[in-house]
């Protein structure tokens, strides 16, 4: 074989086996366990820490209040759509600063001001004036609407 | 003057080369099993991705645009606060009554989203007798089969886990954006503090703990509903929902064969 043709082949076998070798060091072990990606991303997803609780949690403790509220028409509404994140208060129910947000009045004229672009099988009201002034649970019990206090 | 080379020792040299390498490969195994054992993470171990495929449904006569699930997406998942940074967002659609005499259908369809519908929809300024009608639609990753998001990543970045997500590896990702313009729904976005693409992840780590993601959660009328075809519960919400309603995807004719089912969706709605 000629000198520089044997020169040329070896060039060309060194690129490729240090490319083999960077390739083979620099790719993530999990690298195509599932597919063409690191498998390790699917658990780093997973370990994020919930923020919400879920609807579960809440009843374990208040159990009366689901006895309410499966009678009435706010049976769809988690717990913590009206009353904000509650995972901290889950994981420690005992402290008080940690216990989840009164609800207040823009909470119901969230989902009860009118709107045209609203079904019309959701209840509404025009927030100004339906009995302004008056606080929406002096006429009405969130947990069980058909209610009256 | 003499080689000091000789074919014996380049041998032996090539032959501890290659033999160190072959090692190298067992090596490298243990220690990521070991850093498994070690490292602890707050993953849940008994998630199997194979054994779930996960399912969005929305019935768009159930949203009242209250906008609770927008901010309980950036709540649990810690989206960035801007108006354009949204996993999942809420439309509202005013389609008003034709002109008379004009001979269409529907007159003009007017798309707004103020804010993603964080905070909820304030009244709108088409009066209402023009209004032929007014719906909301909430959008977030449609989970394409055939993800066009993932078939333009040039890293490995984005991919499509078995159990039917459509995740971003923070990692890999190198903020190219190519992803972001391949989506047809307009689903991603770069996040302004990490630099990579950032999409709903279904709430990853809520359906490997059993929870169902946050907007699902807090969705107040039911709108939402999520489920697992491979492990259909007694009474499944989503085999219900399937067999009561006649389903459609957006965009059907791209091909990208979404897993996120609309009933009720109307013909403007894109």
């Amino acid at each position: 074989m000629p000198p520089q043709i044997f020169r040329l082949v070896l060039l060309t076998v060194t690129i490729v086996v240090t490319y083999l070798i960077a390739r083979y060091l620099l790719t993530p072990t999990t690298f195509g366990q599932h597919g063409f990606y690191r498998g390790d991303a699917l658990a780093e997803h997973a370990s994020h820490t919930p923020v919400f609780a879920g609807r579960k949690s809440c009843l374990e403790c208040h159990e009366e209040i689901q006895q309410q509220l499966f009678k009435g028409e706010h049976k769809t509404i988690g717990c913590e759509s009206c009353h904000g994140p509650a995972s901290a208060h889950v994981a420690d129910p005992d402290s008080e600063n940690k216990k989840p947000d009164k609800r207040n009045t823009l909470t119901c004229a969230r989902c009860h001001e009118a709107n045209p672009s609203r079904p019309a099988t959701q209840k509404q009201i025009n927030v100004n004036t339906h009995y302004s002034g008056q606080k929406c649970v002096e006429c009405h019990v969130p947990h069980q609407p058909n209610e009256v206090p | 003057m003499k080689n000091s080379i000789t074919r014996r020792s380049m041998l032996t040299t090539l032959g501890g080369a290659v033999a160190g390498l072959m090692a190298l490969s067992p090596a490298r195994k243990v220690k990521a099993a070991v850093q498994k054992v070690f490292v602890s993470t707050n993953a849940p171990k008994d998630y199997d991705p194979y054994k779930h495929k996960w399912l969005m449904c929305f019935d768009v006569d159930k949203c009242i645009g209250c906008g609770l699930c927008v901010d309980a997406c950036k709540t649990e998942n810690h989206v960035p606060q801007g108006p354009t940074y949204f996993r999942t967002w809420i439309e509202r659609y005013i389609i008003k009554k034709p002109k008379p005499g004009s001979g269409d259908i529907r007159g003009e369809v007017i798309v707004d989203s103020p804010n993603g519908g964080r905070g909820g929809f304030s009244a709108t300024t088409v009066p209402r007798e023009e209004i032929l009608k007014s719906f909301f639609v909430p959008k977030l990753c449609n989970l394409c089969e055939h993800s066009p998001c993932t078939q333009v990543c040039p890293v490995g970045a984005t991919f499509d886990a078995p159990d039917g997500a459509v995740l971003v590896d923070p990692k890999y990702c190198i903020g190219c954006g190519f992803c972001i313009q391949a989506c047809p729904y307009g689903c991603r976005f770069l996040n302004p503090e990490t630099k990579t693409a950032e999409k709903c992840t279904l709430c990853y780590h809520r359906i490997t703990r059993g929870l169902k993601p946050a907007c699902v959660e807090i969705c107040p009328t039911e709108a939402r509903i999520f489920g697992d075809l491979k492990n259909p519960v007694e009474n499944d919400p989503i085999q219900a929902f399937i067999n009561k309603n006649k389903v459609n995807s957006l965009k059907p004719h791209l091909g990208t064969d979404p897993r996120v089912m609309y009933a009720n969706l109307d013909k403007e709605v894109r």
